[in-house]
C-alpha cells in the first residue's frame, strides 16, 4: 500500500454535541481567552506609552514595530515566551516578556526565528530568564534549521539581578555558544543593530552571517561610562564602537544604514537570499487546504469542567486538511489515537489521547476510563513515534493525560517497561516533534507523550491547560496517606484533627490548582506559549511548514517507502 | 553618515567633494602627490595624505596606497571624484574588502558598464535605442562588410574593449573597412588583450546630449535632465550647457524616463551619466556609453535643478534612500559652463603650466548668477603633470540669451595671468551666431578658431 489512505474524519458539530452545550463551553472558554488577550497585550505594552514615546523621539521603532516591519505584509509573528517572567518582580520593577520578543516570523516566504531586544523595557536589558529565553527560540531555530534574525538593541544585563543571569550554565554567554552552534550547523544567521548594544548585546551579533548598523548603533564591551579618560575627551560611546569603527575599521559589521526603517528592508534582502522554502516541493503537488470540519468550532468542544469528557476524534478532524485521516493501528490500545493527516498539504504525524471510556484491552467485555495510558496504547504509540521518525514524519502530540495506568496489573504487565520504552523512543527521535497541553498534562503520561522535558522542538499550552505530577485532589491524597483509609476517606474520629486533616488537604489541593495555571509554567518557561484553540490550526500550519523548509539536515522519505505501511500491513486483518 | 571621508583625487574635484562633505558634517581628508604638496587646494582638507610622486602612477593611481591612507587616517568612505581610478572596478572592489565604501556603483555594475558591448545589450534591452550598427560582436570582416552595407557608410568599426581612439577605425567605404577592421582588430588584441570589434553607423553632424542619473540602493532612480555637450576639442569638452537647445520637453521626459528604469534595471547606485549621440537626420537619441562616476559638467545640471549632486552621491553611499522623486526634478532657467583650461587656445591648445599672477573671476556682473569652481588662486603653481583645468566658471539666468550674456560679461572681466587660458576661445564661441542660435554640432567648434568665425558672421 504505497498510498497513504487518508479517510475522511469527523462529523458536523451538532451531530455530536447539541447546540446549548457547545455554547455554553464557547462562553466559558471565551472568558479565559479575554483573559489571555488582556494579558497578551500588557506584555506587548513593555513598560508603556511613556518609554514607547521615549523610543520614538530618537527616530527609533519599538520592538515590536521593528517585527511589524520586518515580517511578509498580511503575515502575523507567533510569539514564543511572552509570559516568561509573568508575575514576578525585582524589587519594584517587572519585566514583561522578560524583555525580549522571540517570534516565528515570516520574512519573504521563509520562516525565521527573530530574537528582539524590547527596547520598551529597560532599555533591552536582560533579565533573570532573559538569556534562557533567547537560548530556548535559538533552540527552535537550530532544530529545525530556520534562519535566525536577531534585532538587537541591549543595554546589557540588567545588573542588579546580574547574579541570576549572569554565571550558570544558562547564562547570558551561553547565548553566544548558542550563535555558535547556530552557525556550525549552518543554519543562517543576520543581525540589526539598532542602538545600545553594550557586553553581552555587543557580543551577541557578532557571529552572525551578516550584521547591519544603523547610525545610532553601537556595539561595546564596554560603553564610554567603564572607559577612563573617556568624560574629558568628550567620547561618546557611539564615538567608541559605532558603524564608523565597526563597518568601516574593525570589520565586525557589514553594512551601515540610516535608520531602523532601512536596516529591517536590507534584512528582507538578505533573507530572500536564502535558499528557497522546500515546503511546497514536499507538498508533490497538493495544495494547502482548510479542515472541512471548522477548526473555528473547536473552542466550544472542550467542557469548561476539566473533569468531562468530549470526542477527541473530533478535535483531529478539526485540525487536518479537509479533516482526511489515515488512523493506524485503530482497534488496538483505543485509548490512543495515532495516524497521519496533512497540514497546509505537507504529511504530519499525530498522537492524541482519547477520552471517555474504552473497552478494557485486557479484560474482553469490560471497561476502562480512557485518558489513561495502558499497555498496548503505549505499544502502539511508540511504534508509531518510531516509524514517523523513520520516515521523516514531524509528529504533534496532543496531550490530554492523567497519566499511566496504576495498580497490581499495571505493574505485572510491565508498564514500566513499555514506558521507558516509549521513553527512550522520544527521547532519541531526530524528527521535529511539537507538542500540545490541551488539557491535562499529569504524571508520567505527561513526559511519555514528548512533553517538555523530551525536548519537543515548541510546546504549546491552552487556557485550561492544567500541568502537573497529579490533579490537586491524588495529590493531596498521596500527602496525607496515612491518615485516610482504603476508600481515601479520613480514618480519624476526633473532631478537631478531622478537621484540621480537612484543612490540610484543602489548602494542598488549592496549591497545586494554583501551580496548574498556565501562566505561571509559561512564567516559568515550563511551556513555551498560550494560544487560543481558534488559533490551534495556525500554529500546526507554522509547525508543518517550518519543519519542511530547509532541506538536506534531515531525512524525509517519501511516502511510497514509509515504515508505517509496514506497520500497517502487519496488523491489518487477514482477508 | 559617514564622519570622515578620504577623497582620492586632486584640485578642482577634490575640492568640490570636500565642499560636499562638509555640508553634511563629514571631515574631509585628502591625498597629494609631492608634487600638490601645500598648494592652496590642500588647505580644504581636514589631514592630508602623501602617496607619491608627481606621476599619477606613483601618486593618485596607487589604489592600495589609497586604500591605506584612508585606513590610517580613520576613514569610512572613499570618494574617487573623476578620472584616475573613478571607474576602476578593481578599486571599487578593493575599498570595499577594506571596510571602506566606495562612493559610486558595485563594481560589477561599473564593470558591465565598462565594457562597450554589455552596456549596450543592458541599454537596448532596458529600451534605449543604441546607434544603429551590428546586433552583436562581429564574426568577422565579412560579417562587418555584410551589416556595414546595411546600415550604410561611413562605419566605424570598435574594439569591444578599447578606448582611447585606439581599436577603432572610421571607414568609409568598403575598401576602407576591409582594410581597417583587421588592422583595429589587431591593435585592440595587442593593446586590451582582446580582439572583438563591432560596428557602428558613423553619424556625421550629431550632437553630444547626456543625461545625468541619480539611483539609490532601493531601486529608485531620477533623471536630472539633459547637458549638451556637443562644443569639443579632440572629444575633449570644452562647453556645456542645459537645457540643450536641440532637445524638446517631450524628448527629454521620454528618454530621460528610459534611462531612469535602464539605471534600476542594472542596479546602478550613485550618480551616473548616460551619452547619447543626437541623430542628425531624425533628432532621435542613440545611446554610446555609460559614465559610471561624477562628471566634471555636473554643476550645469545642479544650476538648473537645484539639487547637490556630490551630496546626494554620499548620502547614497551611506544607504539613504533618494531624497527626491522624479516629480521634484524642474528644471529652471539655463545654465552654462566653461572650461577654463591653462592652454594656449592660438597655439595648438599646448598645456601651459606655470604660476597664476592673477586670478579673478567677477561674480557680479549680472543678469545672471555666476558660480566658478576652482581649486586656484593668485600666487598658485600650475604643475605640468596633470590636467590643465583651472576653473569651471558657470552661470544661471532665466533664459539662455541673459545666460550668455553674463557668461560673456564675466570672462570678459576677468583676469587670469601668468599662464594663457581658453577664455578667448570660449568668447568667440559664445559670440558667434551658431552659438546664439543653438545650431552647433560635434564636427566643428562655432567661432573658432577666429577667422572661421569671422566668416561665418558675414555668411
Amino acid at each position: 500500500m504505497a498510498h497513504v489512505p487518508l479517510t475522511p474524519i469527523g462529523r458536523p458539530r451538532d451531530g455530536f454535541l447539541d447546540s446549548g452545550t457547545f455554547q455554553k463551553n464557547r462562553a466559558a472558554m471565551a472568558a479565559r481567552e479575554a483573559t489571555l488577550a488582556e494579558r497578551r497585550a500588557a506584555v506587548a505594552a513593555g513598560w508603556g506609552e511613556k518609554y514607547a514615546e521615549r523610543v520614538r523621539a530618537k527616530q527609533k521603532l519599538t520592538a515590536r514595530e521593528r517585527l511589524d516591519a520586518l515580517i511578509d505584509p498580511g503575515t502575523r509573528a507567533f510569539e514564543v515566551g511572552t509570559f516568561v517572567n509573568h508575575g514576578l518582580k525585582f524589587g519594584e520593577l517587572e519585566s514583561p516578556a522578560a524583555g525580549v520578543v522571540t517570534a516565528f516570523a515570516r520574512v519573504c516566504g521563509r520562516w525565521t526565528m527573530v530574537i528582539a531586544n524590547d527596547n520598551t523595557v529597560a532599555s533591552g536589558s536582560w533579565w533573570p530568564k532573559t538569556p534562557e529565553k533567547i537560548e530556548r527560540a535559538q533552540e527552535m531555530a537550530l532544530r529545525l534549521r530556520l534562519p535566525v534574525i536577531y534585532l538587537v538593541d541591549c543595554s546589557g544585563l540588567f545588573l542588579p539581578e546580574q547574579s541570576r543571569s549572569f554565571p550558570g550554565a544558562t547564562g547570558a554567554g551561553h547565548i553566544f555558544k548558542k550563535n555558535a552552534d547556530l552557525s556550525a550547523a549552518g543554519v543562517p544567521q543576520i543581525a540589526g543593530v539598532f542602538g545600545d548594544c553594550i557586553a553581552g548585546g555587543g557580543y551577541m551579533p557578532i557571529i552572525s552571517d551578516r550584521v547591519y548598523m544603523t547610525e545610532q548603533a553601537y556595539m561595546v564591551i564596554a560603553g564610554a561610562a567603564l572607559i577612563k579618560g573617556a568624560k574629558s575627551q568628550k567620547l561618546s560611546s557611539l564615538d567608541i564602537g559605532g558603524p564608523e569603527v565597526h563597518v568601516h575599521q574593525s570589520g565586525c559589521a557589514d553594512v551601515r544604514v540610516p535608520d531602523d526603517q532601512t536596516a529591517l528592508r536590507f534584512i528582507r534582502d538578505e533573507v530572500a537570499r536564502i535558499g528557497t522554502p522546500a515546503a511546497d516541493y514536499y507538498r508533490g503537488g497538493v495544495a494547502a487546504a482548510a479542515p472541512f470540519q471548522p477548526a473555528d468550532e473547536l473552542d466550544g468542544l472542550f467542557p469548561a469542567d476539566h473533569r468531562m469528557t468530549y470526542d477527541a476524534d473530533e478535535v483531529v478532524a478539526r485540525l487536518v486538511d479537509r479533516s482526511l485521516f489515515w488512523e493506524l493501528l485503530p482497534d488496538r490500545g483505543r485509548e490512543m489515537i495515532v495516524g497521519v493527516g496533512r497540514v497546509n498539504g505537507l504529511y504530519m504525524g499525530f498522537v492524541m489521547n482519547r477520552q471517555g471510556v474504552i473497552d478494557d484491552p485486557e479484560h474482553h467485555g469490560a471497561k476502562k476510563p480512557a485518558g489513561i495510558l495502558y499497555r498496548e496504547g503505549i505499544a502502539k504509540v511508540a511504534a508509531f513515534s518510531r516509524a514517523c521518525n523513520d520516515d521523516g514524519i514531524p509528529i504533534v502530540w496532543l496531550q490530554d493525560i492523567s497519566g499511566f495506568d496504576i495498580g497490581v496489573e499495571a505493574e505485572r504487565l510491565g508498564l514500566l517497561g513499555y514506558g521507558s520504552s516509549l521513553i527512550y523512543t522520544n527521547s532519541t527521535n531526530s524528527v521535529p516533534m511539537f507538542t500540545v497541553l490541551l488539557r491535562k498534562a499529569s504524571g508520567a503520561g505527561y513526559y511519555a507523550m514528548a512533553g517538555l522535558p523530551y525536548e519537543p522542538v515548541v510546546q504549546l499550552s491552552t487556557p485550561i491547560t492544567r500541568q502537573s505530577v497529579m490533579e490537586g485532589r491524588t495529590l493531596a491524597i498521596a500527602a496525607f496517606n496515612t491518615k485516610l483509609d482504603d476508600d481515601f476517606e479520613i480514618a480519624v474520629s476526633d473532631p478537631d484533627e478531622r478537621a484540621k486533616i480537612e484543612a490540610g488537604m484543602r489548602s494542598t489541593e488549592a496549591r497545586i490548582e494554583r501551580d496548574m495555571d498556565p501562566y505561571q509554567s509559561a512564567s516559568q518557561m515550563d511551556t513555551d506559549e498560550i494560544v487560543r484553540f481558534g488559533e490551534l490550526r495556525e500554529w500546526l500550519q507554522l509547525f508543518a511548514e517550518a519543519s519542511y523548509q530547509s532541506i538536506g539536515y534531515r531525512r524525509v522519505k517519501n511516502p511510497r517507502i514509509w515504515s508505517l505501511h509496514d506497520l500497517a500491513a502487519l496488523t491489518e486483518a487477514r482477508g | 553618515m559617514f564622519r570622515r571621508l578620504l577623497v582620492a583625487n586632486r584640485g578642482e574635484v577634490a575640492v568640490r567633494v570636500a565642499r560636499a562633505a562638509r555640508a553634511l558634517g563629514i571631515s574631509p581628508v585628502g591625498v597629494v602627490s609631492t608634487a600638490d604638496r601645500g598648494a592652496a587646494w590642500t588647505r580644504h582638507f581636514d589631514d592630508i595624505v602623501c602617496l607619491g610622486p608627481p606621476a599619477p602612477r606613483d601618486s593618485y593611481l596607487r589604489a592600495e596606497a589609497i586604500v591605506q591612507a584612508a585606513r590610517q587616517t580613520g576613514c569610512a568612505a572613499v570618494h574617487p571624484g573623476w578620472g584616475f581610478l573613478a571607474e576602476n572596478p578593481r578599486f571599487a572592489a578593493l575599498c570595499a574588502q577594506h571596510g571602506l565604501t566606495f562612493v559610486g556603483p558595485r563594481p560589477e555594475v561599473m564593470e558591465r558598464m565598462g565594457l562597450k558591448w554589455p552596456a549596450k545589450a543592458a541599454m537596448r534591452a532596458a529600451g534605449l535605442a543604441g546607434i544603429p550598427g551590428s546586433e552583436g560582436l562581429l564574426a568577422d570582416v565579412d560579417e562587418a562588410a555584410r551589416v556595414a552595407l546595411e546600415v550604410g557608410y561611413p562605419v566605424i568599426v570598435k574594439a569591444d574593449a578599447g578606448g582611447g581612439g585606439r581599436g577603432m577605425r572610421r571607414c568609409a567605404d568598403e575598401a576602407a573597412l576591409r582594410e581597417g577592421f583587421p588592422a583595429a582588430s589587431a591593435e585592440a588584441l595587442a593593446a586590451f588583450g582582446s580582439g572583438a570589434m563591432y560596428l557602428e553607423g558613423y553619424l556625421v553632424g550629431g550632437r553630444h546630449i547626456e543625461l545625468q542619473l541619480l539611483a539609490d540602493a532601493f531601486g529608485n532612480a531620477v533623471h536630472l535632465g539633459e547637458r549638451e555637450c556637443s562644443i569639443q576639442r579632440n572629444h575633449q569638452k570644452l562647453i556645456e550647457e542645459s537645457p540643450s537647445p536641440a532637445l524638446t520637453e517631450a524628448q527629454r521626459n521620454e528618454v530621460g524616463e528610459r534611462a531612469a528604469a535602464a539605471a534600476a534595471a542594472i542596479g546602478y547606485t550613485g550618480a551616473g551619466t548616460i551619452e547619447f549621440l543626437r541623430h542628425p537626420a531624425d533628432g532621435r537619441l542613440c545611446f554610446m556609453e555609460m559614465n559610471t562616476r561624477l562628471q566634471v559638467e555636473h554643476p550645469v545640471t545642479e544650476l538648473v535643478t537645484g539639487i547637490d549632486i556630490v551630496r546626494e552621491q554620499l548620502r547614497i553611499a551611506a544607504h539613504h534612500p533618494l531624497s527626491i522623486t522624479q516629480a521634484d526634478v524642474v528644471l529652471r532657467g539655463h545654465s552654462i559652463e566653461c572650461r577654463i583650461n591653462a592652454e594656449d587656445p592660438f597655439d595648438h591648445f599646448r598645456p601651459a603650466p606655470g604660476t597664476l599672477a592673477a586670478f579673478e573671476v567677477p561674480t557680479d556682473l549680472g543678469p545672471g548668477a555666476v558660480r566658478i569652481d576652482t581649486h586656484v588662486e593668485a600666487g598658485d603653481k600650475i604643475p605640468p603633470f596633470y590636467d590643465s583645468l583651472i576653473a569651471k566658471v558657470l552661470v544661471h539666468a532665466e533664459t539662455r540669451e541673459a545666460a550668455i550674456e553674463t557668461m560673456l560679461r564675466t570672462l570678459r572681466a576677468a583676469r587670469i595671468e601668468g599662464v594663457p587660458t581658453t577664455i578667448p576661445l570660449h568668447l568667440a564661441v559664445l559670440a558667434s551666431p551658431e552659438f546664439r542660435r543653438g545650431e552647433y554640432d560635434t564636427r566643428a567648434i562655432p567661432g573658432w578658431p577666429p577667422a572661421a568665425a569671422a566668416h561665418s558672421a558675414k555668411s
